[in-house]
């Protein structure tokens, strides 16, 4: 991942850019988890769409991989990985472990 | 400006978002001024993002309505499967949560000179940036004889409301063995299934409550969206009950008569017990009046950040853009603006910008516990909007698999809605 993108992620989880002046640039992760958003609550609530807080980098870092190799067993997420790079994958399944746990 | 550690970020969920989104205030330092008109699917996510990119933003949210009754799911509550209050969402959590300032009046006009809205009551607001997403409106006199007073005998019900409740009653209402007539709008309109949705829906109401009755579309249109999945299920669900006529075998619908209920095409006059008219379809009036609209209709943009064509410093999202290949949907209006307003954020606060992801995700009911879904990905291509990657359900499949798909659209709306209005 850029340095830029690092830098962010180390001031903010919520704000989608950082406001620590020179550092300041977008938050890759938190940019693409906004489209997890529109069908995963990213508080862990919600029903009928699995939820994706609480799974471990790694574990959502596969499952994307997985998603994004084939069609089965689920054509939406399909589409969604195929359209991530293996940075953008790892970004925003960094990003979106860090969500609703307590991270350090 | 108040710097944060991370740890403190870490524990920004939920409420304490609120407090911590509204501290911020930067000192000494004007913050740049956006204004987003439109409190519906488009403006509300523009706005809420826009909130959350950077405190450095102060966004204010112009709308006429309290709260916002969606589209997606009234299909459901027309057939008694779902309370209209759970269509409804306010605007407090964006306003609090995010700090945006909420105002409830109507923007009357734009003056892009001047960077400035005036709204219905006479104020004036300024802004640095302005977002428009006023939804669809109605082309003039696109039927003859459908103005405003045959709107409310033979309701469109295609902005969710009042117009929603008042077909609900009329089909609650209707005797069994009637005639519901549903005029079909030509392209390119709001949500491409949602016509045949409603059929559908309608049809599992009237299968429950009222099993003589039939239903006719009178379609603008040869052909429509995923039409082999609605057919197989019309087949499987309701044999007999649901009629599809084509342009090319009514030539078309010419006028309704609201005194008699009737919907007139080239050839014959349809009487109904029921009408549901949806006429054809345009950006909302103040993008016609403000020029962000061209001959077509709609309003062309920049596929990248949205900015208007026809106007710079104005960006638009929503059904109102002509969105090359993304279809005029919700998921769509939320997707161009969060790409819309992470482009904007970097502008105004001198940042990198991330190449935008948008999508198109779709649950289409056909049946209470029968639901398709298709999934698209999109591209700017030589200025248009492209769609690169797409999937849809499949005519075979299991019902276990439609089973799953109806309760995860009911997951969807949820998560949905709270990315929209917090
Ligand atoms: C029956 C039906 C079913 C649907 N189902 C789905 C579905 O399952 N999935 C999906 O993704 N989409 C669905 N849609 C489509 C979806 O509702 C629209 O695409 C979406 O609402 C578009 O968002 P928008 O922000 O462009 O417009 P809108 O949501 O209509 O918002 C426009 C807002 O602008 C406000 N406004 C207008 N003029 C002004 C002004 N001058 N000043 C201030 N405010 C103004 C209006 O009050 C309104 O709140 C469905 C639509 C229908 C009709």
């Amino acid at each position: 991942m850029r340095p830029v993108a690092r830098s962010a992620i180390a001031t903010g989880l919520v704000l989608l850019f950082s406001q620590s002046g020179a550092a300041a640039g977008p938050d890759q992760g938190a940019q693409l988890a906004a489209t997890c958003a529109s069908c995963h609550r990213l508080d862990g609530g919600g029903t009928g769409i699995p939820s994706i807080i609480g799974l471990g980098e790694e574990r959502l870092t596969n499952a994307l991989l997985a998603y994004r190799a084939s069609e089965s067993p689920n054509h939406i997420m399909h589409v969604i990985a195929l359209s991530l790079s293996d940075e953008e994958i790892a970004s925003v399944a960094r990003y979106v472990a860090k969500q609703g746990s307590n991270p350090r | 400006m108040k710097s944060w550690t991370r740890r403190e970020f870490g524990r920004l969920t939920g409420a304490a978002l609120l407090t911590a989104l509204n501290q911020p205030k930067a000192r000494g330092q004007a913050k740049a001024r956006v204004v987003v008109i439109g409190g519906g699917i488009g403006g509300a996510t523009v706005a809420r993002y826009l909130a959350a990119s950077a405190t450095a933003i102060e966004v204010t949210l112009v709308e006429p309505r309290q709260s916002y009754a969606t589209c997606f799911f009234s299909n459901l509550y027309l057939a008694g499967l779902r309370p209209f209050e759970s269509l409804s969402h306010g605007y407090e959590a964006l306003a609090k949560q995010n700090g945006i300032i909420v105002v409830h009046e109507s923007a009357a006009a734009i003056h892009p000179a001047a960077k400035t809205v005036a709204l219905s009551n006479g104020s004036k607001l300024s802004y640095d940036r302005l977002v428009v997403a006023p939804g669809i409106a109605f082309r003039d006199r696109a039927l003859e004889g459908y103005d405003e007073a045959a709107m409310e005998i033979m309701p469109h019900a295609w902005n969710a409301g009042q117009q929603t409740r008042l077909l609900r009653q009329q089909l609650e209402s209707m005797e069994d063995g009637g005639l519901f007539v549903l005029v079909a709008p030509p392209n390119p309109f709001r949500c491409p299934p949602a016509p045949y949705e409603r059929a559908s829906l309608v049809a599992s109401y009237f299968q429950r409550r009222k099993p003589k009755a039939k239903i006719l579309i009178l379609d603008a249109k040869d052909s429509f969206n995923a039409q082999d999945l609605f057919q197989d299920a019309w087949n499987r669900h309701y044999p007999g009950m649901i009629e599809w006529l084509p342009a090319q075998f009514t030539g078309g619908v010419t006028a309704v008569d609201a005194k008699t209920r009737s919907v007139i095409t080239a050839g014959a006059t349809f009487k109904a017990a029921v009408a549901n008219v949806i006429p054809a379809q345009m950006a909302g009036r103040l993008a016609q009046q403000a020029g962000l609209a061209n001959r077509s209709g709609w309003c062309p943009v920049d596929p990248v950040t949205f900015e208007s064509a026809l106007q710079p410093g104005v960006h638009l999202v929503g059904d109102a853009i002509i969105g090359g290949d993304m279809p005029k949907s919700a998921f769509c209006a939320n997707s161009q603006a969060k790409a819309c307003a992470f482009a904007i954020a970097a502008d105004l606060t001198g940042s990198a910008r991330l190449p935008a992801h948008l999508f198109n995700t779709c649950y289409t009911y056909l049946a209470p516990d029968d639901a398709f879904s298709n999934a698209i990905s999109f591209k700017p291509v030589d200025g248009k909007l492209k769609s690169v990657i797409s999937f849809v359900s499949k005519v075979e499949e299991s019902s276990e698999v439609r089973r799953q798909a109806a309760r995860a659209a009911e997951g969807w709306y949820d998560a949905f809605t709270h990315d929209v209005f917090g």
